[in-house]
């Protein structure tokens, strides 16, 4: 009976994801021709003046890296400011970036520690141009990035706000590579929901945003440590759009280790949990679109799908492994090759939908390696996501339901 | 202006949502059904078999006992059917009624195999290892999985021997006879050797220790083995 009921739920779960992938398949295919669309004038006709800021909070190692990657982008000098802002760094951030105090495109700005936010609202203020964006001080950006976000600002007036596509800069570890995968998918579903106004973050590396947003809606607040999830979702509640380039490709490093994996996941799922609490007026309503409809609820309610379906296949793993001990020790181990028989090969119906959804993810992954690259790669990340990421993600997952559940709010670091 | 999204496209998606949900279960009812047919073959042609040996015993009555035939492949079969059946008894879960009809049928088999090797024994004096194993998979076996694990095992070992697997509380009447013939208790699991009732787990060593000849067989395998590895 017990395990009827769990199974119920497990298939109207499945059957909930089954239904989101199919909306975001659905969708790809009504987008395909403009994923392949190359503008006939590659150059702009008009090039806005644009600010990037670049908080940084004991980034000593990596912001000379990420300014140079500025300096470097294809765009207009006179048409391009950076500001450096160092928030309260407690290493030689400050000192590292003295060698660009007399570069004219770069103004350096010190202040005391608070905050993201509080840094990149600063360097707001200080600003006069018609665009300004971030970049986070472990990110780097493609030279033609910004001409590629700056045309879409061109092309539509009602455009916002711009994300890019981001990219895992030089993966080493099996996280790093499992994580450049998860990029590759990442890209994939947000380049799907740019068309349907249903982004819900504009991450902090290099997304840009018309100077009228932060006149009309203020600047970024005090948000669970996740204010690129805030802002977004504040532009959403007053149907502000926000378009995704895919041909805008950003690198960021990603975690190296489990632990910096750990408390940077955690961050998110907390956050945007949080965020999504907050703007909970607009879930289930039409007015918000496929975002209210559809992005989020799974940002919510999509952890505990998760979850609960890792919960229901763990279980089963468990059990199947308890089984396999109680024969070894009853009988010992046993060294003869099983013989291959297809009789065994598991079609019950989760198998098959299992088999269903590997499909799925596998597109997804071509597809949205293909939009990051411009052609597809197989690499070892494909494997390590696949097999790991379902294993590692619901370390995060629980514990940010625990801390949703009982306002315990996560850290940056 | 945020983009509508027209009610057209959440029903389409719905309506391939659908049609992939219950492709994946036709399929897998499809596949099930072809597991099913597959052990429904393999009991009929073992069926078959056990007519054609009692036929052929009795058609040979007086001749030379070495012109009979009932080998041991015969009961690999068998012992390859347990485990297809096992396999779909945990996947489609013992209340099943495909499962259930399969396992009166194999149980039905076993029976009469066991009948079979019974004549063959008094006529002609080969008395083959036989095990009669009783279990439950209602919950009220904790041991039934461990001595399932002891005699597949012995099983892989000593393809010569016979091991007849009977449910306990299969609702067969030929079952409950070979029950109550042998005075079979509900303590399980049970085993029947030698006409001697067993109760609780054997562990491999125990089975060896009631059936000597089997320390024999494996000297035996060995020497086989050996000569095999030698003449390689």
């Amino acid at each position: 009976m017990l395990e009827t009921i769990f199974t119920t739920i497990l298939y109207i779960f499945l059957f909930c994801t089954l239904y989101m992938e199919v909306f975001f398949l659905i969708t790809f295919f009504e987008e395909r021709a403009k994923l392949t669309h190359k503008p006939e004038n590659p150059e702009l006709a008009y090039h806005p003046s644009t600010t990037i800021i670049v908080p940084c909070w004991n980034e000593e190692k990596t912001v000379t890296k990420t300014v140079e990657s500025l300096l470097a982008l294809n765009y207009p000098k006179d048409k391009l400011n950076i500001f450096i802002v160092d928030d309260g760094s407690t290493d030689n951030t400050w000192e590292v970036v003295q060698k660009f105090k007399d570069n004219p495109q770069i103004t350096l700005i010190k202040k005391e520690n608070g905050g993201k936010h509080t840094a990149v609202n600063l360097a707001i203020q200080e600003s006069t141009s018609e665009i300004i964006g971030c970049l986070d001080a472990d990110s780097f950006v493609e030279k033609n990035a910004l001409r590629e976000m700056a045309r879409a600002f061109n092309e539509d007036k009602n455009v916002m706000a711009v994300t890019p596509v981001l990219v895992v800069h030089e993966p080493q570890t099996v996280l790093q590579k499992m994580q450049q995968t998860e990029y590759y998918t990442g890209a994939f579903l947000k380049r799907m929901l740019s068309p349907l106004d249903a982004i819900n973050v504009t991450p902090g590396p290099f997304s840009i945003f018309r100077r009228e947003v932060f006149e009309k809606l203020g600047p970024y607040k005090k948000a669970h440590n996740t204010e690129d999830i805030e802002i977004a979702l504040r532009m959403q509640a007053n149907h502000m759009r926000i378009r995704n380039v895919h041909t805008a490709h950003v690198y960021t490093t990603a975690p190296n280790t489990l632990y910096k994996l750990y408390r940077q996941r955690l961050r998110w799922a907390y956050g945007t949990m949080k965020n999504t609490l907050d703007y909970r007026f607009m879930l289930f309503k039409k007015e918000y679109g496929i975002l209210g409809m559809i992005t989020l609820p799974i940002s919510f309610f999509g952890v505990f799908i998760f979850l609960y379906n890792f919960g229901y296949l763990a279980f089963h793993a468990i059990k199947a492994l308890a089984e396999k001990i109680v024969e070894i020790s009853t009988v010992g181990f046993s060294f003869i090759v099983p013989h291959i028989d297809l009789f065994y090969f598991n079609t019950d119906f989760v198998a098959i939908l299992s088999y269903v959804f590997l499909g799925l993810a596998l597109f997804i992954i071509f597809n949205g390696t293909r939009l990051a690259l411009g052609r597809f790669k197989p690499t070892a990340g494909i494997f390590y996501f696949i097999f790991l990421y379902g294993i590692v993600a619901p370390i995060w997952f629980t514990r940010a339901v625990w801390n949703v559940a009982f306002s315990r709010s996560s850290s940056w670091r | 202006m945020r983009a509508k999204i027209e009610t057209k496209k959440y029903i389409i998606v719905f309506l391939i949502t659908a049609f992939v949900f219950l492709g994946a279960l036709y399929v897998s009812n499809r596949f099930a059904a072809r597991r099913t047919a597959e052990v429904k073959a393999a009991e009929d042609k073992i069926s078959l078999d056990i007519l054609s040996s009692e036929t052929q015993f009795a058609l040979l009555k007086d001749s030379s006992c070495k012109a009979f035939d009932h080998s041991t492949a015969f009961s690999e079969e068998l012992n390859s059917l347990v485990e297809k059946l096992s396999y779909m008894e945990q996947n489609l879960g013992n209340e099943n009624p495909d499962v259930i009809n399969l396992k009166k049928y194999y149980s039905l088999l076993q029976i009469k195999d066991y009948l079979l090797v019974g004549k063959v024994n008094e006529k002609c004096g080969v008395k083959p290892i036989t095990i009669i194993y009783f279990y439950s998979n209602k919950g009220d076996c904790a041991e039934c999985q461990k001595e399932g694990y002891v005699l597949t095992s012995l099983r892989e070992e000593y393809p010569e021997l016979r091991i007849y697997s009977f449910d306990y509380n299969l609702d067969l009447s030929a079952v409950k006879t070979m029950r109550s013939l042998y005075g079979v208790r509900n303590t399980l699991p049970a085993l029947v050797i030698w006409d001697e009732n067993y109760y609780g787990l054997k562990t491999a060593a125990d089975i060896e220790k009631i059936i000597p000849q089997l320390k024999r067989l494996r000297t035996l395998h060995n020497k086989a083995k050996a000569a095999d590895a030698t003449n390689n």
